[in-house]
This record gives C-alpha cells, structure tokens and sequence, in this order.
C-alpha cells in the first residue's frame, strides 16, 4: 500500500525534507511563486529476509511549479540488495516560466535486486526560460541485477533549457586497479568506490548533522 | 631484488612481452627505453599485476618470493610502486581518505599500528615539503580535474608515503612541462636510497639527464635486445630506434 500525502508551499518559503528508508509513498507537492523545494528520497533498507521474496518499494514524486521563479530539487539514492525492489518515479511539471529544476538520483544494485527510474519532465507551453536539468546514474554490483530508466521529457515552450542524461554501469576497473596497487584490499576499494557513488547524493543534504550521520550510515553498510 | 627470467606475456591472445630477462638489485637505477608498441608499459602492467594481461611463460621473483603469485595489493605492499603513465581519477574519495587507507594497509601487513590521522597528516606534510608540492590537494577527490603535471607529482607524492622498495616509474615525463619534470624527477632523487631501486621507462632521453640511470636497456619488439649504460640513451637519441625495430 502507498501512504499518499499533499504538500503545498506557499509563495517565498522554502521547505528542505530528508525521507529516509520510507515505505512505498506518493507525494504532490505544489510549490507557489518564488518558493524553494529541496527533497531527498533515501532508501538505503534491506528488506527481504526470506530468499525468493521480493519486498517492493514504490515512491510516486509529482511536483507541481505554479507560480514563477520557483526552484526544485529532487535527489534519490536507493542502494538495494537481495531480491528487493525500489521504483523512484517522479513528475516535474513547469506550469509556468522561470522555474529551475535539479534532479539527480542514484542507483546502487547488487544480488538480484530491481531498480526502476522513471523520469518525467514537463514544461507547459507559456512556460518560458525555465532551466531544467534530470541525471541518473546507475551503478550496477552484480550481473543479476537490473535496472530500467525512462526518462521522459515533454517540453512545449520553446524558451527553455532541458537536459537530461542516464548512465549505467559497473565499478571502475582502472579505478580499482589502481588503488590496489597503491596497497588497498580489492574488496575495501570496491566500498570506497560504493561509498563515494553514494555520498554524492548525501552532500547535497544542507542539515550537517543529517548529512554525517547519513555518511557513517553509507560507510556502514559498505564496510 | 628483483628477477626476470624469460617472461612472455599476452593480452587479448596477442603476445607482447617475448621474453624478458632483467635483474635488479638495491641500489640501482634502470632505464627501459624503446619505440611505441615495444612492450615498455605491459612490462609495468605485468610486474604489478594488471589483471588485463596473461602471463604465458617464465618467472619473475622479487626478494625470494614468486611475484607472479600475488594480487596486485600484496606485490604493492611488498613494495613495488607504479607511478602510471596515466594516473586514475576517483571522483568522491579524497587524497587524504585514499592515502590513509594505502599506508594503514601496508603497515598492517608488515605488523605495524595504524598511522592516526593526526601522525598522517603529519606524515603527508613531511613529504609534501621535501618534494616541493604545496600543501593543497588534500581534500580533493583523487586526481579528479588535477592538470597533468599536478596529477605526475601526486604519484610521486603517493611514492614517497609508501616508500617502496622497486618503483616504477612509467613514462613519468610525459606531458610534463620543464618545471614540473624538475620537480618530478628532483623528487625521485631525493627518495633514492641504498635499499631502494627504480625502474624508468621513457620514450626519450631528456628524463634521464634529471634521474642519472646505471643502466639503459632498449626493449624492441618484446625482448631486452641492448644493455649499455647512460651514454647508451644518448646514442639512441641521436639515431632513434630504427635500428631495432
């Protein structure tokens, strides 16, 4: 079941909210004039215990700029393992000009775990010189993992920047190569090389205290 | 210190090294010269274990004990030192996370307490300041946007915290403007001691008139065909390697 919520941010505010190992949630969020969204979806549980379950977690995004000069930012990190499954799927619609939107979000699998990324990007046809920018990086562990991305971009202004780009991958050979001949374990590369696709996402958390216990959580679990 | 008895090696089924024969003892300084496609770097690769190349046939000991054997982090902690023609960049872990955890690594093999971050850090300045490289970096991710000659001094940086006993130092002046090679090569020279030795791998002479090898060996189609001593590098760049090719 999704526990389903409404956020609305008045013109001016700006709202900062860390959701950290959530179950499934679909949230709206609409932000009016000149307001600042900053949101962090972290998934960083385990939750299979019993082999050939598949415990899945959906996150449903929508965010609705209606007024102008807002700001979005979106970051997601899912690190799943086993047989699990995490869906972050978000929806940007600019309804109207000069909004900025940032979206980063991360995948680490491993085992035989699932990641599903679905990207929509909408820029409504009056909504001039909007800047919109969607990345998503996906680091896979194992060859039994997978992941599907589909980023989505609609855009019917003509006015506007939009970029996106999806990457995925394994760990950097030349990388692990490296530091193991400078003397580091390969196993202890391959966590420090995990740890830091991860704790890219975690920088971007403004409240330090938030931020480093979410860092000793990464290092954690890597080691 | 370190023995080479007829190595072929191969990669991808095509064989590069054709078999190598090199011995190296404490102390000495030996140049590997020779044209493009020689071998020269798959030699480097070989002796610290790059798990891209396949070897075929022969031996190489490094203080008694069967190199060939060992991953690439034993050899490394044995104390072979790659400086890498092309060093790698590992955005997100920092100079001092990464070096911290390559010279803990080596002291708890040869059973010493871990190094405090304090001592560390203590440590890394200690080296900065003997090899002339200001005291930044340390919190940038490792190599990540560091120009090239930025990115030759941290090898040799790296060099001097690990204090290896065989480095290798492959194409090291490549890309490296007058100063930096200076600075690069002025370094090396001052980590030199009678317990250490050093391989240099070039393409051209200049380097050695910084790094004054023992010895010079051309390396030619996969195979150690010339040994001489320095004067030999000079002929080479008079007459080139067409001679050996």
């Amino acid at each position: 079941m999704q526990h389903s919520s409404e956020i609305r941010i008045v013109a001016g505010e700006t709202r900062k909210m860390v959701l950290l190992n959530e179950p499934s949630l679909s949230l709206t969020i609409t932000q009016e004039e000149g307001s600042r969204l900053v949101l962090h979806i972290i998934d960083l549980g385990e939750r299979s215990k019993v082999k050939g379950e598949r415990r899945k977690v959906e996150n449903d995004i929508t965010v609705r700029q209606l007024g102008k000069d807002c700001t979005t930012e979106l970051y997601g990190l899912a690190y799943v393992r086993g047989t699990d499954e995490v869906t972050i799927h978000t929806h940007v619609f600019h309804e109207v000009g000069r909004g900025i939107s940032r979206q980063l979000v991360k995948y680490v699998l491993d085992d035989e775990a699932k990641g599903d990324f679905y990207g929509e990007l909408r820029i409504a046809k009056d909504a001039q010189q909007v800047d919109a920018q969607q990345t998503n990086r996906n680091l896979l562990l194992s060859p039994k993992a997978t992941i599907s991305t589909r980023p989505q971009l609609e855009i019917y202004a003509d006015d506007v920047k939009a970029s996106h780009g999806a990457t995925t991958g394994q760990l950097d050979e030349a990388a692990l190569f490296y530091m193991q001949q400078r003397g580091i374990s390969r196993d202890r590369a391959r966590n420090m090389l995990i740890g830091a696709f991860m704790k890219d996402v975690v920088l971007t958390i403004d409240d330090e205290a938030q931020r480093n216990e979410l860092i000793e959580t990464i290092d954690g679990i890597v080691e | 210190m370190l023995e080479i008895r007829n190595l072929h090696a191969a990669i991808n089924g095509k064989e590069i090294l054709k078999g190598v024969d090199l011995t190296i003892h404490a102390g000495e300084v030996h140049a590997i010269m020779g044209p493009n496609g020689a071998g020269k770097s798959t030699l480097s690769a070989v002796l610290t274990g790059h798990p891209a190349y396949e070897v075929t046939e022969g031996e190489v000991w490094f203080r008694g004990k069967n190199l060939l054997e060992m991953p690439p982090e034993q050899r490394a902690r044995e104390g072979i030192f790659l400086s890498f023609q092309y060093p790698v960049e590992i955005p997100g872990v920092s100079m001092v996370n990464f070096m911290r955890t390559a010279v803990n690594e080596k002291r708890k093999y040869e059973g010493q307490e871990a190094l405090s971050a304090i001592e560390f850090l203590k440590l890394m300045r200690e080296k900065k300041k003997l090899l002339e490289i200001p005291d930044k970096l340390n919190n940038r991710s490792v190599n990540e946007g560091f120009s090239g000659g930025e990115k030759k001094k941290n090898e040799i940086l790296q060099m001097a915290m690990l204090s290896p006993l065989l480095s290798i130092l492959d194409e090291t002046d490549s890309g490296l403007d007058i100063d930096a090679l200076r600075i690069v090569s002025e370094g090396v020279n001052r980590l030199k001691t009678p317990d250490n030795a050093a391989i240099v791998i070039t393409h051209y002479q200049r380097l050695l008139d910084y790094i004054v090898p023992d010895y010079v060996h051309v390396l030619a189609n996969g195979r150690i065909v010339k040994t001489g001593t320095k004067e030999l590098a000079l002929e080479l760049e008079e007459k080139g390697y067409a001679a050996f090719e």
